[in-house]
């Protein structure tokens, strides 16, 4: 369970995120919705580590995450699959997988087998350079890549950018069925909200680095008035 | 048969590998450098230099040759790191040129400190191979012993990082740091660590050649890595800075093409036409022969 | 008026006093900056005449330093490039001086220094037009391999450039007779040749760095300044890039060239293991301890050049340790090596950077003082 309270993050005099609270459960898909700029992926970055907040706190399962290195997080079972999915390119799918399970818990060659049963076209592919991969192809590796070290929180940041609503709608039900079947803790940025409401159990809206609602996702989905919020229509 | 193998041309390639494979480590080392920190260091010949003396320092407390090369290596490594962690950490994110300017001023650091410690004078060291080349048929072939064992420890180096990158876990965690360092840090791996040690290795590969040119008949002085270093860099910004391929194979071309400079020319054509070939290929191709990346523009 | 500062009411008058300089300064820049170098070096060449032979000699020294500082200066604050090779063009200048000198004794001085101005830019061309398309790195690193190449170019010159000995100017540059007969019987042997030297070397900074700064500030400086700045922004202003780098690299060698002349002037002589690659790291060092990009960092860093011998000497004599032994010889080297590094992580806007930006706030404040209502 990741709870976030009272989190300020500001690059110089510009606020990202102002005073953001809300909670993540375990076993839950929280999605969190907004616009262009509405603080989503400092959100995220300052829950993995990458960015240090100005003020607030983080904790996974009770534990206090801020001022950690974003490596020490990661190891502590956070897994951030950043926008751009953050592929390595030069190197193989299984090179990529490699490098993902040096740090996780569980064995590599049977995390391996388990992530090529999940995605089988990876396994076709191993061999291959990432940079030949689909939009789909990496983002299920980036996905891979993240799971094989047994993570029990998982950030996702914009997962379907750049997908076909077929993939897409593909990805979103995986999502869903991981979540479920490893029991973690799913936080979920999307621009794409129709797809993420209808996975999440539960939405947090972001404006202009502010939560302006966080409920249970069907209450967001169908309350018009925060459409504003994550079609990014309001001024 | 004979004629051949004591040929000029076969004895002019054969010095140009023994010269080439220093130049070829010295260009390893700078490759390795730049592709994990973007920082071409111009003290590395300096770096190296300096650990040479430090581990041939101790010959005095009569220690053996092989242990002093050892200590040497060790001494060039401990210097890396230790200048990465303290130097080049605060350049990090600063304009290009201060990396440059400041890797300038320790070499000129170094190389004054290991003058004004061991003095200018040239300093011979108790290699345990001769240089004399050997005969066949009473005329004299292109190697010696001291020439292959300079080859051997190239080629055993070279294949040691390459295989130290390609097939560990701590070489990927290498790699991956280069390429992309804030996705590697969000999988776990110690950034900044692999960071100091991509340093301490590539210093371990410059110290190595130090020791092998300073074996040599001309022996030990502060400046004695200068040129070879100037042609390091020649060969790994001709290969592509990016590329380690590149700098062995340019690095021993290169050690040829002066070979064959010196003997059938002037030897002091050799400098001016490394220029002039440095010139006329990044000219050419800019991002260097065996570069991936796309050139570098205007 | 209660509650005012005294020392306000002189800075009132001296904002009056000084308005119509500020004027002029700004309407006409070149006016301005004309009438300074004919003050500033007409004051110094009357310094020449008072002061001792030593010192003359240490401020000729520092002048023909300040001149390649300045190239530099121009290359790297300007233009956002690093040259290793300044050194080595400095020596093609000093050469050119020497060998020029030796074959022509009767072409005027100031003939001589434009000459190996011109030799010291067009090598800088040859070296600086296929640097147009490098990067930071790989253009240092092609100055190096320059450096390195220079004293085997001047070996395979040897008959023109009098190989490991050097050459020597053929007539020691003598002072004329009327400067001689200007100090009079009772100066020493050695006073009006320094005087002259000194002069030779204070006309020609004059000339220089009000050329140099006329540059700077011209469409052409402006113009290089983006180019160091905002490569893509240069390109759509319609910059020629190759064209700004070239030019800047240019100008750079050829001041380092017309330094280099001054020098073997006052030393009478030049030699060739003098201009090496630590000589073309102590000329950075010394901008960056001056200050990059600044017309006062050039000149003293030129002073620091001149004075470091000295400096080092007293370092020996207060640390006792021996004046002929490793560590003295090679002093010099380990201190300015090591500012180097200090100076760019640290201040990295050197001597004249750095107080430039201090006085400039101080300054500031006061004029806004000024602006503001005071309070009573």
């Amino acid at each position: 369970m990741i709870k976030v309270s009272e989190l300020t993050v500001a690059y110089g005099a510009v606020q990202a995120v102002r005073q953001a609270s809300f909670v993540a459960e375990t076993g839950r898909i929280t999605a969190v919705l907004g616009a262009n700029g509405a603080g989503k992926t400092s959100l995220l970055r300052t829950i993995s580590g990458l960015v240090r907040p100005a003020a607030g706190t983080v904790e996974l399962d009770g534990t206090g995450l801020v001022g950690r290195r974003a490596e020490d997080i990661s190891r502590m079972g956070i897994a951030h699959v950043p926008e751009g999915r953050g592929v390595i390119e030069e190197f193989t799918v299984e090179e990529n997988l490699r490098l993902g399970a040096l740090h996780g818990k569980g064995e590599y060659a049977s995390g391996l087998a388990e992530q090529y049963e999940q995605f089988p076209v990876l396994k076709e592919r191993r061999k291959q350079h990432a940079g030949k991969l689909s939009g789909g192809e990496r983002q299920m590796l980036a996905l891979a890549r993240a799971l094989i070290a047994h993570p029990t929180v998982l950030l996702l940041d914009e997962p379907s950018l750049g997908l076909a609503p077929i993939v897409t709608a593909d990805l979103m039900s995986t999502i869903k069925q991981l979540c479920e079947s490893r029991h973690l803790t799913v936080i979920l940025v999307e621009q794409n909200a129709k797809s993420a409401l209808r996975i999440a159990d539960r939405a947090v809206v972001l404006h202009v680095g502010s939560v302006v609602a966080d409920d249970a996702s069907s209450v967001v989905a169908a309350d018009e008035g925060l459409r504003q919020y994550y079609l990014g229509i309001a001024e | 048969m004979d004629g051949f193998l004591t040929s000029r041309i076969l004895s002019d390639l054969l010095y140009g590998v023994t010269d080439g494979v220093t130049i070829s480590l010295v260009a390893l080392s700078l490759v390795l450098i730049w592709r994990s920190t973007n920082v071409l260091n111009f003290a590395q010949g300096a770096m190296a230099m300096f650990a040479t003396y430090v581990g041939m320092g101790l010959l005095s407390y009569n220690l053996a040759y092989w242990w002093c090369v050892l200590i040497s290596v060790v001494a060039g490594m401990a210097l890396g790191g230790l200048v990465e962690r303290t130097v080049v950490r605060r350049l990090y994110g600063k304009p290009e040129l201060n990396p440059i300017v400041v890797m300038v001023g320790l070499l000129l650091v170094l190389e004054s400190t290991a003058a004004a410690i061991w003095g200018s004078t040239a300093r011979s060291l108790p290699t345990p191979f001769s240089f004399e080349y050997w005969q066949i048929g009473g005329k004299p072939f292109g190697l010696s012993p001291f020439a292959v064992f300079e080859i051997i420890a190239a080629v055993l180096a070279a294949a040691a990082i390459g295989a130290l990158f390609r097939f560990t876990k701590i070489g990927l965690q290498l790699r991956a740091s280069a390429l992309a360092p804030e996705v590697s840090r969000l999988l776990g791996v110690r950034v900044g660590r692999m960071l100091t040690l991509g340093w301490v290795l590539a210093s371990g590969v410059g110290a190595l050649a130090a020791v092998l040119v300073s074996s040599d008949i001309s022996g030990l002085t502060p400046g004695v890595m200068d040129t070879i270093f100037v042609f390091g860099f020649v060969a790994a910004a001709i290969g592509g800075l990016e590329s380690p391929v590149g700098a062995l194979v340019v690095g021993i071309a290169l050690g040829i093409l002066d070979a064959f400079i010196t003997d059938f020319w002037n030897p002091n054509y050799v400098t001016i036409a490394t220029l002039a070939l440095l010139v006329v290929v990044l000219m050419i191709r800019p991002q260097g022969l065996f570069s991936k990346r796309i050139a570098r523009r205007v | 008026m209660t509650g005012r500062h005294p020392l306000k009411g002189l800075g009132d008058v001296w904002d009056a006093a000084t308005a119509p300089l500020w004027a002029l300064r700004i309407r006409h820049p070149v006016i301005w900056r004309f009438a300074c170098s004919v003050v500033l070096t007409s004051l110094a060449l009357l310094g020449t005449y008072f002061v001792d032979p030593n010192t003359n000699y240490n401020m000729a020294i520092a002048a023909s330093m300040s001149i390649v500082i300045l190239g530099l200066s121009f290359l790297t604050g300007a233009s956002g490039q690093v040259s290793l090779g300044n050194g080595a063009f400095m020596g093609v200048g000093a050469f050119t001086m020497a060998i020029w000198a030796n074959h022509h004794t009767t072409t005027p001085i100031a003939v001589t220094l434009v000459i190996s101005l011109a030799a010291g830019g067009a090598v800088g061309l040859l070296i600086g037009l296929p640097a147009t398309r490098l990067r930071g790195p790989y253009l240092a690193g092609m100055t190096i391999t320059f450096a390195l190449a220079f004293p085997n170019l001047l070996t395979l010159f040897n008959s023109w450039t009098g190989g490991d000995s050097g050459l020597q100017l053929p007539t020691l540059v003598a002072a004329p007779q009327w400067l001689v007969d200007l100090l009079g019987p009772g100066a020493s042997a050695l006073a009006p040749d320094d005087m002259w030297y000194a002069d030779i070397c204070i006309v020609t900074v004059g000339i220089a760095f009000f050329l140099m700064a006329n540059l700077f500030s011209s469409r052409t400086g402006r113009a290089m300044r983006l180019v160091r700045d905002n490569e893509v922004a240069a390109e759509l202003a319609g910059v020629s890039l190759p064209h700004a780098r070239v030019l800047a690299f240019v100008v750079s060698a050829a001041y380092a060239g017309l330094g280099g002349a001054l020098a073997t002037i006052v030393s009478n002589s030049v030699s060739p293991s003098t201009y090496n690659l630590s000589l073309s790291i102590t000329i950075l060092s010394l901008l960056v301890i001056g200050g990059m990009g600044t017309l006062s960092g050039a000149l003293i860093g030129g002073v620091i050049f001149a004075y470091s011998g000295s400096g080092v000497t007293w370092i020996v004599n207060q640390t006792g340790i021996d004046p002929y032994g490793n560590l003295a010889t090679n002093l010099s080297g380990i201190i300015f090596g090591a500012l180097l590094m200090v100076t760019i992580l640290i201040a990295p806007f050197g001597i004249a950077g750095t107080t430039k930006m201090l006085t400039g706030r101080a300054s500031q404040k006061r004029r806004a003082a000024r602006l503001l209502p005071s309070r009573s």
